[in-house]
């Protein structure tokens, strides 16, 4: 039973373990040279160095901390105007073209204009991020929320409740599974406008690692700070977002019927 | 007509569409007085639900005059609670908080509420179910907790829109029995919507029947009270006063699906 247990838990780690074995078979056995690939032990060493160092970690940090504020903002201003949309039949309508066409212009393409605004700053990049993550939490707040049977509203409206009070008692615990799933989307999106707009921003964040890492052809810096981005993300949604999904949609979901 | 809580008059309503409006109802004028049971029956789509909403509050009348003690209706208020048929308790509170729904909104003390929610536990029969939820339960129990929820937040009139249609039928009698013998008990005003030609008679001190629609009232038919109390089915289907009225509604109804 253990031992089955554990060979689930490490099933998902194969695939890792047999892309490293084909990257190495590559790297060694055609003899890629240095200025293209790193090999994996290169690879480590170099993850070794900017670990010990505390670079990774440093970069790491800002990335992280961008992304938090940039999803705690996207969450604060995001779910209040899918309520606003949601609840008024003729914004909804309105919005639901803009939002489409916003969904096509992705956040990258917004960054141009962001430099111009504010230069190359935190700024510039929160724009982005904020941008990416806040159209899919405003989307699925608003599908949240029209999701709802109107009875629940017009039952608490002759209980005499206030506009306030219907929000927090009924669009908020009704339309939560779904505004979860808008976050854990958004998270998910927003996580590569990050990467990419630290990129060219160039104040900090595994973006810039990366990129700065170019200049000098520093392979194997470029690879350990990709690695580290996927597994960032997979910390990420795996122990903060799916956790929250989870549990609404395990609690509310049932609930909602 | 001082003594009337609800009088409506001239009552018309067209519902706008993207092919414009849509009639829902004929012109409406009727009159409810304090503690009365007035029943509306009517073939579905006539208008019975719009007439509800617009006593409610919910949605303005396209024309006429909806008065409640004399004052214009101007919007839903605590003095008119509303049951409706399904979808109206909320999923994510339990059976206590759900029913303590209107006492909470009002600001009433945690003593206050917990007394009533109790009272109402015991008189629906929900005893032991109080931190249960919704899905939880069956749906003639779901019923009663909406209820409860409407008698706790103690509203003067209760409008009620075919609350126990989609209840299983054994369970439906005795939430009837229990609705009248709460209402005689309490002396609300109620006026409640249903298709069932039984349950309105069952219920009713006044029946009312509308025609297909857009409904109009159609027939207006007093059933007498014998005592105090609500009734029951035992003695109501063995009183043939009553089955003359039900048979006279009955014919009523029909002619309305039988007329095109
Ligand atoms: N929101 C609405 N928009 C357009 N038409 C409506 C709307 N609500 C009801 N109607 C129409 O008005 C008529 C009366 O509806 P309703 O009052 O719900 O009837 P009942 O409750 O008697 O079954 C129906 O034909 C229905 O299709
Ligand atoms: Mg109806």
């Amino acid at each position: 039973m253990m031992a089955a247990r554990a060979f689930r838990e490490l099933r998902i780690l194969i695939p890792f373990a047999a892309a490293i074995a084909l990257w190495w078979g590559i790297k060694d056995g055609i003899g890629v040279s240095n200025t293209l690939l790193a090999s994996p032990a290169q690879v480590w060493t170099a993850f070794v160095y900017l670990a010990t160092h505390g670079v990774l970690a440093e970069y790491a940090a800002t990335s992280l901390q961008m992304i938090g504020v940039a999803a705690a903002i996207s969450f604060a201003l995001g779910v209040p105007l899918g309520f606003a949309v949601g609840t008024n039949r003729y914004a909804a309508r309105a919005l639901e073209g803009t939002l489409r066409f916003l969904q096509g212009i992705s956040g990258i393409a917004w960054l141009p204009l962001a430099i111009l605004w504010c230069g190359f700053t935190h700024t510039t990049t929160l724009i982005v991020v904020i941008y990416t993550l806040i159209v899919p939490i405003v989307f699925n707040t608003m599908t949240g929320v029209r999701a709802i049977p109107e009875n629940y509203v017009l039952a608490l409206r002759s209980l005499g409740a206030s506009r306030l009070r219907i929000v927090v008692d009924v669009y908020f615990p009704g339309a939560l599974p779904s505004i979860v799933v808008g976050l854990r989307l958004g998270m998910g999106y927003g996580w590569r406008a990050l990467i990419a707009a630290e990129m060219l921003v160039r104040q900090g964040g595994l973006g810039d690692l990366i990129f700065g890492a170019r200049t000098f052809n520093q392979i194997d810096r470029i690879m350990v700070g990709m690695i580290a981005i996927g597994i960032l993300y997979i910390v990420v949604d795996r122990l903060l977002v799916q956790p929250i999904e989870s549990m609404t949609l395990a609690r509310w979901g049932v609930l909602r019927r | 007509m001082a003594s009337d809580k609800i009088s409506v008059s001239g009552f018309r309503h067209f519902f706008p569409t993207e092919d414009g409006p849509v009639q829902a109802t004929g012109t409406i004028d009727l009159a409810i007085r304090e503690g009365e049971f007035v029943t509306l029956v009517g073939p579905s789509g006539c208008g019975k639900t719009t007439l509800l909403k617009a006593i409610a509050g919910f949605i303005a009348p396209s024309e006429g005059t909806i008065l409640c003690d004399g004052k214009p209706v101007k919007g839903p208020g605590r003095e008119r609670g509303v049951v409706f048929q399904e979808l109206a308790i909320l999923p994510w509170r339990t059976v206590r908080r759900n029913i303590a729904h209107g006492l909470e909104i009002a600001g009433a003390s945690k003593a206050v509420r917990e007394s009533t929610v109790a009272r109402l536990v015991d008189l629906m029969g929900l005893a032991g179910f109080e931190d249960r939820y919704p899905h939880e339960l069956s749906g003639g129990m779901r019923q009663r907790v909406a209820v409860a929820r409407t008698w706790a937040a103690d509203p003067e009139i209760i409008l009620m829109d075919e609350p126990f249609a989609a209840v299983d039928a054994m369970t439906r009698l005795t939430l009837q029995e229990e609705l009248g013998r709460l209402c005689a008990t309490t002396g609300k005003t109620v006026f409640f919507i249903t298709h069932s030609v039984d349950e309105a008679v069952f219920l009713a001190d006044r029946v009312l029947v509308m025609t297909k629609r857009p409904g109009t009232i159609k027939a207006v038919l007093e059933v007498p009270r014998h005592g105090s109390g609500g009734r029951d089915w035992d003695s109501f289907t063995a009183d043939p006063e009553m089955r003359n009225i039900s048979e006279q509604v009955m014919h009523l109804v029909h002619a309305e699906r039988g007329a095109r």
